[in-house]
């Protein structure tokens, strides 16, 4: 497949990973963190831990959108799929995301009307055909999503459809990985920078990390060569003690970004003053909320949406995994009570999560050579 | 969601790739510029209608990266 077969070329994998040993310092323990959760998934489906010196340990950080879903947000979603008359519309993943009293899927065996979407777009295509009935969709994910609802949302203007709304739970990726720095129970050397979030974003949100915190960053893809060509050019900055942002997947992302998707987003969103987090709390200015100009479209003002908070199950430690302070498997219910088909935590939930992730992948291999 | 966008989500990557940081490559086939949509079609045949307002002017033939139903950038050959 193009933009894809050459970038997983085992030659090629196995000459990267040669390089990566040559620059790792024997006795030295490398930290590095991968924000996304395609990289997560990556990392575990093609083995990429398996290809690097034990002394290298990665860290999968909160990138992965319906990990982040606190379960609050959930029920709030589940009360609006209730009300009479409504077609809630979300994600596949998010279906099945448990809240304090069931998941999306379970209110809609219970009768709710929930309904699967790949876009925005069938939201409102379901709406177009379905004039008689409030449709909402419930938006999550990071920079990446969120064009994507802000487009449909300005053509639901101009299309002046008045029964759809859409409960707005996009979030941003540069305030948790602040809070993730500020962290004491967290020590790392260097980030793998988000992709995708990147192409709209730009590689410019990131220089802070270097700035602030003396940390190197570096944008990658999801192919296999990407994320060993991302992780030899961390180890890269580290021994010259260089610190930059640098961007690997110059194929897809450019440095400033996607301006016309940035300029959709200020028009249609503003920054809520805090968000919750799962497993990290609440994080200032870290989510978004439609703008006064949409607030019409909200779904949140138009069903009066409870936002009650729910604290996680007690057994559950997904705001550990998220942080990285313990590895999937050390989650006291990880592969017991916990598994995909049956999750208590959202990180089992997506295969972007990384207990998931690990659960399909990795788990029958947790021992490396130590360089 | 279709059946044939499901059987794409599950087939090369085993999990829905609208929910995370993962986008697909596909290739423009026809063009509606009044809507500012285009169908475009994946590499394992299953086709789409994509928004293209963030990368217009887009011409059949064009490949684009696709996030949720809308094309984020173009995609330019590059070696590894």
């Amino acid at each position: 497949m193009k933009f894809v077969d050459e970038f997983r070329d085992p030659e090629l994998g196995r000459a990267v990973a040669g390089e990566i040993l040559s620059l790792v310092e024997p006795g030295r323990h490398y930290k590095l963190m991968e924000v996304c959760g395609g990289h997560t998934h990556a990392i575990y489906k093609y083995g990429i831990d398996d290809l690097l010196p034990a002394n290298v340990e990665l860290v999968h950080g909160p990138g992965c959108p319906v990990c982040v879903i606190p379960m609050g947000r959930v029920d709030d979603g589940i009360a609006v799929a209730h009300r009479e008359g409504v077609i809630f519309t979300c994600f596949g993943d998010m279906m099945r995301v448990p809240g304090s009293h069931g998941s999306l899927l379970d209110a809609k065996a219970a009768g709710a009307d929930i309904r699967m979407v790949y876009s925005p777009l069938d939201a409102l295509r379901i709406a177009k055909q379905n004039p008689d009935r409030e449709v909402v969709f419930f938006a999550i994910g990071f920079e990446t999503t969120a064009p994507s609802t802000a487009l449909t949302l300005k053509r639901a203007r101009v299309e002046r459809l008045t029964n759809f709304s859409v409960m707005c739970s996009h979030v941003t990726i540069v305030p948790p990985l602040r809070a993730l720095l500020e962290s004491p129970d967290l020590r790392l050397d260097g980030f793998i920078g988000p992709g995708h979030v990147s192409t709209v974003v730009g590689a410019r949100p990131f220089e802070f990390i270097p700035a602030d915190y003396g940390k190197p960053v570096v944008i990658a893809g999801f192919e296999p060569l990407d994320i060993l060509q991302a992780i030899e050019m961390i180890l890269r900055q580290l021994a010259g003690a260089r610190c930059e942002v640098e961007n690997q997947y110059k194929r897809v992302v450019p440095y400033e970004g996607n301006l016309r998707a940035l300029e959709v987003m200020a028009e249609v969103f503003e920054l809520r003053p805090h968000f919750e987090w799962r497993g990290l709390g609440f994080i200032s200015h870290s989510g978004l909320k439609l703008s006064d100009a949409y607030a019409d479209l909200d779904a949140e003002a138009r069903f009066s949406v409870p936002g009650v908070r729910v604290a996680d199950p007690k057994a559950c430690q997904c705001g550990e995994v998220l942080k990285g302070v313990i590895k999937p498997w050390e989650c006291k219910v990880f592969g017991t009570a916990c598994t995909p088909e049956r999750p208590i935590g959202t990180c089992m939930v997506s295969s972007e999560g990384a207990c998931a992730a690990y659960y399909n992948f990795g788990r029958f291999a947790r021992e490396r050579e130590v360089v | 969601m279709t059946a044939g966008q499901s059987q794409s989500c599950q087939s090369e990557e085993t999990h829905c790739i609208t929910c995370g940081d993962d986008g697909a490559p596909m290739t423009v086939v026809a063009v509606d510029l009044d809507r500012g949509l285009a169908l475009c079609a994946h590499e394992d045949g299953f086709r789409e209608t994509v928004e293209t307002a963030l990368v217009d002017p887009v011409t059949p033939g064009d490949v684009l990266l696709v996030h949720a139903g809308t094309a984020l950038t173009r995609l330019e050959a590059a070696a590894p």
